[in-house]
């Protein structure tokens, strides 16, 4: 497992994604990142966030129709965006 | 979504093989000779015994089409996840419903031809049920010791412990049954003689033991080991939405190993005689045969939606 410090975005984007999707939220991203950003995992930056959520938002959108649930997962990846926002402001 | 063909050909070729045997099932229905001693006893004709005999067959087949499409979903599934950590243990359980899917035709018809060959020939009674009653517990045997060899897999690599409270209420009611199970059993057989065969058997009483009784005690205690173990898992898997689907897939096949136990436990209680009776061990097993075909048709809706997780 990846230290919280050393983590990339990648990993921070799976960590939360594992709470929804367990065993299946690695592929689940990887999937959404490779199909829609046409990049490799690794390769996922802060600007390819926003998109990347609202792909998430449609593909889990069609796993369950719980919308609470998936405002829930969708707003923790929004934070997490936010404070990649928030470093890049700083920066 | 289009499905592609490589997830629709093998639950398209399943269903046919599934359509064949229920043809195969019919066709029988037709052309084995009818039991006499039936037609009489309940004054049907010729015609009216195969009208009968139709009319039973319809739920069976119906809890077939759940059955192998139960199996067929859950083997889609698996390929799907098929280079994943837990990738092994579904395939475990998708060959474990399988075995048990094919176990359901397999057993009703051996028992269906071997019945009508002994309509046929008498003097082959004996060995139609002998053959029966071995049919009906290889099957399920091999599926239950699959099914719990992933079970196992899958405590294994959550690092799971079985709790002492589970394995407690999980001997208990093994006990319970087996005992209940050995006793409506040895009622049947001579036990001053342990080689006669004068039993609705067939079998000297040191095979029924052997052959029967302890495999049949050791299918139950590993099938129930691998429902409990399999709901552990689901109940501890982390995910919201995985769970979720999960648990329908887990249900289902806690029903399929309950529903297949029961109906094992029945046939073996109640023996065989090879005739068709309307009484009610005849109701009991549709009704559980039914518990299983809805145990199947839950868990292929699981391993549907477990599939989409993969697939979005």
């Amino acid at each position: 497992m990846t230290s919280s410090s050393n983590a990339t975005i990648y990993d921070k984007v799976v960590r939360i994604t594992h709470a929804y999707l367990g065993p299946a939220a690695n592929r689940f991203i990887a999937r959404q990142v490779k199909n829609h950003l046409h990049k490799r995992p690794g390769d996922l930056s802060p600007a390819d966030l926003l998109h990347l959520i609202d792909w998430i938002r449609v593909a889990v959108s069609l796993l369950t129709e719980d919308s609470e649930v998936v405002e829930r997962y969708i707003a923790e990846l929004q934070k997490l965006a936010h404070s990649y926002g928030r470093q890049t402001g700083k920066n | 979504m289009i499905p592609t063909t490589n997830s629709v050909t093998p639950t398209l070729k399943t269903m046919r093989r599934c359509i064949a045997v229920a043809v195969m099932y019919i066709v029988l229905i037709f052309i084995l000779p009818a039991n006499h001693g039936t037609m009489h006893y309940y004054h049907l004709s010729a015609v009216g015994y195969r009208v009968v005999n139709v009319a039973l067959a319809l739920p069976t087949i119906a809890v077939w089409f759940a059955a192998f499409w139960g199996y067929a979903k859950l083997r889609e599934y698996s390929s799907a996840i098929a280079r994943s950590k837990e990738g092994p243990q579904f395939d475990g359980l998708a060959s474990g419903c399988a075995w048990l899917a094919w176990s359901l035709p397999v057993t009703t018809l051996s028992a269906f031809l071997l019945n009508g060959l002994a309509n046929k020939w008498p003097a082959f009674h004996n060995s139609a049920i002998i053959i029966s009653n071995y049919f009906a517990l290889i099957l399920p045997l091999i599926a239950f010791i699959t099914i719990s060899l992933a079970a196992r897999g899958m405590i294994g690599k959550s690092r799971l412990n079985m709790d002492l409270a589970g394995a407690r209420v999980l001997m208990a009611i093994f006990l319970a049954g087996g005992l209940a199970y050995c006793f409506f059993i040895f009622r049947h057989l001579d036990l001053n003689s342990l080689a006669s065969t004068n039993n609705p058997y067939f079998l000297p009483a040191w095979l029924m033991i052997i052959s029967v009784i302890i495999p049949y005690l050791y299918a139950w205690f590993i099938g129930l080991l691998a429902a409990y173990e399999i709901s552990l898992f689901s109940a501890n898997v982390q995910g919201l939405l995985y769970r979720r689907a999960l648990l329908y897939m887990v249900s289902g096949l806690v029903a399929v190993i309950l529903s297949s136990i029961a109906l094992q436990y029945i046939s073996s209680v109640v023996p065989r005689s090879g005739d068709l009776l309307f009484d009610y061990r005849l109701l009991i097993i549709l009704v559980v045969r039914i518990v299983g075909g809805v145990g199947f048709f839950v868990l292929a809706i699981g391993a549907s939606r477990l599939k989409k997780i993969e697939e979005v």
